[in-house]
C-alpha cells in the first residue's frame, strides 16, 4: 500500500502516466502513415536514386509536423472533424469536389494496401487469389462484427513490427556517414522521373486522408486546448517515428539494392531483393512489416473514408449503427473495399500505373486540403485566439505553393516530352 | 409568384436599386427568431466585388419585390458598404446553412442542406430545413438532371416525392461556443428543449461534439440539467464534467441520485473525485463516501442511501406526514423502512399496506410479514434472485450488525444485469 502511495505521489511518474494516457492520435496516425503505399514509394525511390534522395525526408518531416499540429489544434479548439469544418465553412460544392477526389484517391490507396497484402503474402508462397479475398473478409468481419477500437489498439501494437525495418537496415550494413551527409545536402535533379519520386515521397508521407484521420482521432480522444502541450508532444513523437521508419526503409534499400544497381517496382520486390544482401531474415522481416502495415491501413482507410464522406454530407455513420440505419455509410465502406480488392484481383492489373495515379491524385488533392485548412486555421471565428502564428503560416503557405508548383510542373512536363 | 422558395435558389441573386442598377448579390438573410413560430426575415446582406468583397445591410422594408432578383426601394448611394460582414443576431447562411441542427421530433442530429422559405404577404419566413439527398443535388445544381434520370428508370421512385424536410418548429439550432455564444435567445432554446423527454435529450446531447454539448447543456435550466445528466452514459458524463467548473459539477452530483453519483465518482481519477467530494455539502459528502467504499457489483455498491425511514414507535399518521414532507424526494417514497433507536432494521412497509389503516395504528404492525433483506457484501445475482422470488422491486441492505445501510431498487439491478448479459452476448458473437 505504501509503495503504491509513494508511486502516486511521484511527480515524474505521474507526468509519464498522464502522457501515456494522452498518447494516441499522433502516434496512431504516424503508424498508419507508413502503409503499403509509403513503403513502396520509399523503397522504389531509394533503390532507384540511392542515398542522395534521402534529403526529401527532412522537409517532409517539417511539413508533416506543421500540418499535424494544425490538425490537432483545430480538433482541440473546435471539437469538430475536418470534414465537418470544410462543409460548414466552404459550402457544399467545394466539399463535394474535395470528397470526390478523396474517394477516388482512397479507392486507389486501398488497392495499394491490397497490393501490399498480395505482395507480402506472395513472398511466403500464398497466392493473391487467396490472400486478398481472405484479408478483405477479415477486415469486413473485424469492422462489422468486432470491436473497432480494440482492433485499432492491436494494430497499434503490431505497428511495433514497423521497427523491424531498423533490423533490415542494420543488416544491410549501410554507410551511416553518407546517410547523414545526404540528409543535409540535397542533390536535386531536374527531370520528370525524379520530380515524380520527390512528389510521391511527400504525397505518401503527408497523404490528404491522414489530415482527416488525425483530427478525428484528436476529437475522439477528447483533447482540448488545456492538453495542448501533451498533445503536441504526441504529435512530435508520431512524426519522428514516421520519418524514422521511412528513413530506415530508405537506408536499407539504398545500401543494398541501389548499391547493386537493382531497380524495383513494388515493395515486395524490395523484400525479395534484400535476401541476397541482407540475409533471409531481414527479407522475411521486411515482408512481415509490409503485411502488417498493409492490413492495418486496409482496415482503416475504407472505414475512415466512408466516415468522412458521411460526416460532410450529414448521413448517419458509424460502426455502432446497423446497416439499415446508416445505408450510405455501409455502402461506401463496402464499395471502397470491394473495388480496391477487385483492382488487385484483375488478372493483368496495371499495378504500377494504379499506384502512380493514386499518388498523383493524393498530391493534387493535398494542396486543396491544405488551403482549406490554412484558411480555417487563420479564421478567428473558428479558432478564437488560437489562430496560426507567422512561422506556422509561412511553412504552411510555402508547402502549399511548392506542392502546387510541383504538381503543375508534373502536369506540364509530359507535354514537353511529346515535343522532344 | 411561388409560395415556397429555397434559400439555395436565391442566394447569390442580383440585387437592384430603385434605378435598376445592380448594387451587389444577395449574401445572407438576417432573421428575427423570436417573433413568431417561424422566424421572419428582417434584413438582407448584400455582397459586392469578387476579390475585394464589401458588404451592406438592407432593411426588409426597403425591398420592393423579391423574385429571381431583388429590387430595392432605395438608391445605391443610400447603402453603406464595409469590408466586414455587418453584425446580425441570427442569419440563415451563417447559422443554419450547412450547419448541424437537432431534429426534435426524430431526436437526431442532422446537417442542413437547404432552407425552405415561405413567402406570405411580402414577408419571408423560414419554414423547413431540408436535410435530404435532393437538397444536396439542388445545391450542386444537379436536381433537374438527377430527377430526370430517376424518372427515366423508375418513375415511381419514392425519391421524387419524398422531401426530407424538418419543420422549423421542430428544429433546434445548436448554440456554438464562438460566434453564437450570446446570440441566440436562450429562451427559444429552453422552450424547445424542455419538450423532449430527458432520456432522449441525453441521447441527443451525447451525439453532439463536445463544445455543442456543453453549450446545449448550459442552456438548460437546473432541473432539466439534473435530469438529463442522470440519463447520460457514464462516459459522456465524464467528458462533460471536464468542461464544467468544479462548482457546477459539485451541484450536479448533489442533485442526482446517490447511486448515479457514486458510479461517476468511481470512474473519475481518485484525485479529482476527492476534490469534488470536498466541495460537496457534509451530508452528501458523508453519504457518497460511504457508498464509494463498497465493491461495485455488491449490494453496498449498488444501493442508494436515499430512502425514507421511521422509528419503531411511529404511527400511520406520522408516515403520511413523512411522505408529504418528502414529496419532491428523488428516491422512492412508496416504501418506508422502520428502524430502532440504534438504526437496526425492523421491517418494511408500503403505502399500499397502510393507506387504509387507522392513523393511530403503529406503523410496525403494517410491515410485510416476511423479512427480506440483503447484506452489503451480497452479489448482484443473489439480489436479483431474491427480488424475483419475492416479487419485490426494492430491497433493504443491512450490514453485519443488521443496521440499515441503504436500499436497492430494481432499476439498479437491471442496469448491472443487462450489462452482464450484453457482455456474454457479445462474447458469444
Amino acid at each position: 500500500m505504501r509503495y503504491w502511495k509513494n508511486l502516486q505521489e511521484n511527480k515524474v511518474l505521474k507526468n509519464i502516466l498522464l502522457f501515456l494516457a494522452m498518447l494516441g492520435p499522433g502516434v496512431i496516425t504516424g503508424s498508419v502513415d507508413n502503409d503499403a503505399g509509403g513503403i513502396t514509394t520509399y523503397s522504389v525511390a531509394s533503390a532507384t536514386y540511392g542515398y542522395p534522395i534521402i534529403w526529401v525526408l527532412l522537409p517532409s518531416f517539417i511539413v508533416l509536423l506543421v500540418v499535424q499540429e494544425m490538425n490537432m489544434r483545430m480538433g482541440a479548439c473546435t471539437g469538430k472533424g475536418l470534414a465537418d469544418l470544410i462543409r460548414e465553412n466552404f459550402g457544399i460544392k467545394v466539399t463535394f469536389w474535395i470528397f470526390l477526389g478523396l474517394l477516388i484517391a482512397d479507392i486507389g490507396n486501398t488497392a495499394t494496401e491490397f497490393a501490399g497484402v498480395a505482395g507480402s503474402m506472395g513472398i511466403f508462397g500464398i497466392s493473391k487469389y487467396i490472400s486478398v479475398p481472405a484479408t478483405a473478409l477479415v477486415v469486413w468481419i473485424l469492422v462489422t462484427k468486432g470491436n473497432y477500437k480494440i482492433s485499432e489498439r492491436i494494430f497499434l501494437l503490431f505497428s511495433v513490427c514497423l521497427l523491424s525495418y531498423v533490423f533490415s537496415a542494420l543488416a544491410a550494413k549501410p554507410d551511416w556517414g553518407q546517410v547523414a551527409h545526404s540528409l543535409v545536402n540535397p542533390q536535386i535533379q531536374f527531370n520528370k522521373d525524379y520530380l515524380i519520386m520527390v512528389l510521391g515521397i511527400v504525397g505518401t508521407t503527408i497523404a490528404p486522408w491522414m489530415q482527416f484521420y488525425m483530427q478525428s482521432a484528436v476529437i475522439e480522444k477528447g483533447t482540448t486546448m488545456d492538453d495542448y502541450k501533451l498533445a503536441l508532444a504526441d504529435v512530435v513523437i508520431g512524426c519522428v517515428a514516421t520519418i524514422a521508419v521511412a528513413l530506415f526503409i530508405m537506408v536499407a534499400c539504398a545500401a543494398t539494392l541501389h548499391a547493386n544497381h537493382i531497380t524495383i517496382n513494388e515493395a515486395k520486390d524490395a523484400a525479395l531483393a534484400l535476401k541476397p544482401f541482407a540475409g533471409a531474415f531481414a527479407s522475411a522481416v521486411f515482408a512481415f512489416g509490409l503485411f502488417v502495415a498493409s492490413i492495418f491501413s486496409a482496415t482503416i482507410l475504407p472505414l475512415a473514408t466512408a466516415f468522412y464522406i458521411c460526416e460532410a454530407f450529414g448521413f448517419n455513420a458509424g460502426i455502432d449503427k446497423q446497416p439499415e440505419d446508416a445505408p450510405q455509410f455501409y455502402a461506401l465502406f463496402a464499395a471502397i473495399l470491394i473495388i480496391g480488392c477487385g483492382i488487385i484481383l484483375m488478372p493483368h492489373a496495371p499495378l504500377i500505373a494504379i499506384t502512380l495515379w493514386t499518388q498523383d491524385i493524393n498530391a493534387m488533392l493535398l494542396p486543396v486540403v491544405l488551403i482549406s485548412m490554412q484558411l480555417m486555421v487563420n479564421n478567428p471565428d473558428i479558432m478564437g485566439a488560437h489562430v496560426n502564428n507567422k512561422a506556422q503560416n509561412m511553412i504552411g503557405w510555402a508547402t502549399t505553393i511548392i506542392l502546387i508548383a510541383m504538381t503543375a510542373l508534373l502536369m506540364i512536363l509530359p507535354l514537353f516530352d511529346s515535343f522532344k | 409568384m411561388r409560395l415556397f422558395i429555397f434559400f439555395s435558389q436565391i442566394v447569390g441573386c442580383d440585387v437592384l436599386d430603385a434605378q435598376s442598377q445592380i448594387v451587389g448579390q444577395l449574401h445572407d438573410i438576417a432573421m428575427n427568431p423570436s417573433a413568431e413560430i417561424y422566424p421572419k426575415a428582417n434584413e438582407i446582406i448584400i455582397k459586392r466585388g469578387k476579390f475585394d468583397k464589401e458588404y451592406a445591410k438592407v432593411s426588409w422594408d426597403d425591398i420592393l419585390y423579391f423574385e429571381h432578383e431583388i429590387r430595392l426601394k432605395i438608391n445605391a448611394v443610400q447603402l453603406i458598404y464595409s469590408k466586414e460582414i455587418p453584425k446580425c443576431d441570427f442569419t440563415l447562411r451563417r447559422d443554419i446553412y450547412d450547419q448541424q441542427v437537432v431534429d426534435i421530433d426524430d431526436q437526431r442530429v442532422v446537417r442542413v442542406n437547404d432552407i425552405h422559405l415561405l413567402r406570405a404577404e411580402s414577408q419571408l419566413y423560414a419554414a423547413h430545413v431540408d436535410v435530404g439527398l435532393r437538397g444536396i443535388f439542388r445545391r450542386l445544381s444537379w436536381e433537374g438532371g438527377i430527377d430526370f434520370l430517376v424518372a427515366l428508370f423508375n418513375p415511381k421512385s419514392p425519391y421524387l416525392k419524398q422531401e426530407e424536410f424538418i419543420p422549423w418548429k421542430a428544429t433546434q439550432i445548436l448554440p456554438k461556443l464562438g460566434r453564437m455564444k450570446s446570440v441566440l435567445k436562450l429562451e427559444v432554446v429552453k422552450n424547445k428543449l424542455s419538450s423532449i423527454p430527458s432520456a432522449a435529450l441525453a441521447d441527443i446531447v451525447q451525439n453532439l461534439d463536445i463544445f455543442a454539448r456543453v453549450s446545449v447543456f448550459k442552456s438548460m435550466d437546473i432541473t432539466l440539467q439534473n435530469k438529463v445528466f442522470t440519463d447520460m452514459a457514464l462516459s459522456t458524463k465524464e467528458e462533460l464534467i471536464d468542461q464544467l467548473s468544479e462548482h457546477d459539477v459539485a451541484n450536479l452530483i448533489t442533485n442526482i441520485p446517490a447511486d448515479e453519483a457514486t458510479d461517476l465518482l468511481m470512474k473519475l481519477p481518485q484525485e479529482k473525485s476527492h476534490r469534488l467530494l470536498d466541495l460537496l455539502g457534509t451530508d452528501t459528502n458523508k453519504k457518497l463516501r460511504k457508498l464509494l467504499s463498497f465493491a461495485k457489483n455488491s449490494a453496498g455498491g449498488l444501493m442508494t442511501t436515499e430512502y425514507l425511514c421511521l422509528k419503531a414507535d411511529a404511527t400511520v399518521a406520522e408516515a403520511f406526514q413523512k411522505i408529504k414532507d418528502n414529496i419532491n424526494f428523488h428516491g422512492t417514497i412508496f416504501f418506508l423502512y422502520i428502524i430502532d433507536d440504534n438504526g437496526k432494521y425492523l421491517g418494511t412497509t408500503s403505502l399500499r399496506r397502510f393507506y387504509l389503516e387507522d392513523p393511530n395504528k403503529k406503523l410496525l404492525e403494517t410491515c410485510y410479514p416476511e423479512n427480506i433483506h440483503v447484506f452489503t457484501g451480497d452479489n448482484v445475482e443473489h439480489i436479483a434472485l431474491l427480488m424475483e422470488r419475492n416479487k419485490t422491486s426494492s430491497i433493504p441492505v443491512l450490514n453485519e450488525q443488521e443496521i440499515l445501510q441503504g436500499i436497492i431498487t430494481i432499476d439498479d439491478v437491471l442496469e448491472v444485469l443487462i450489462g452482464l448479459l450484453w457482455h456474454k452476448y457479445e462474447e458469444k458473437l
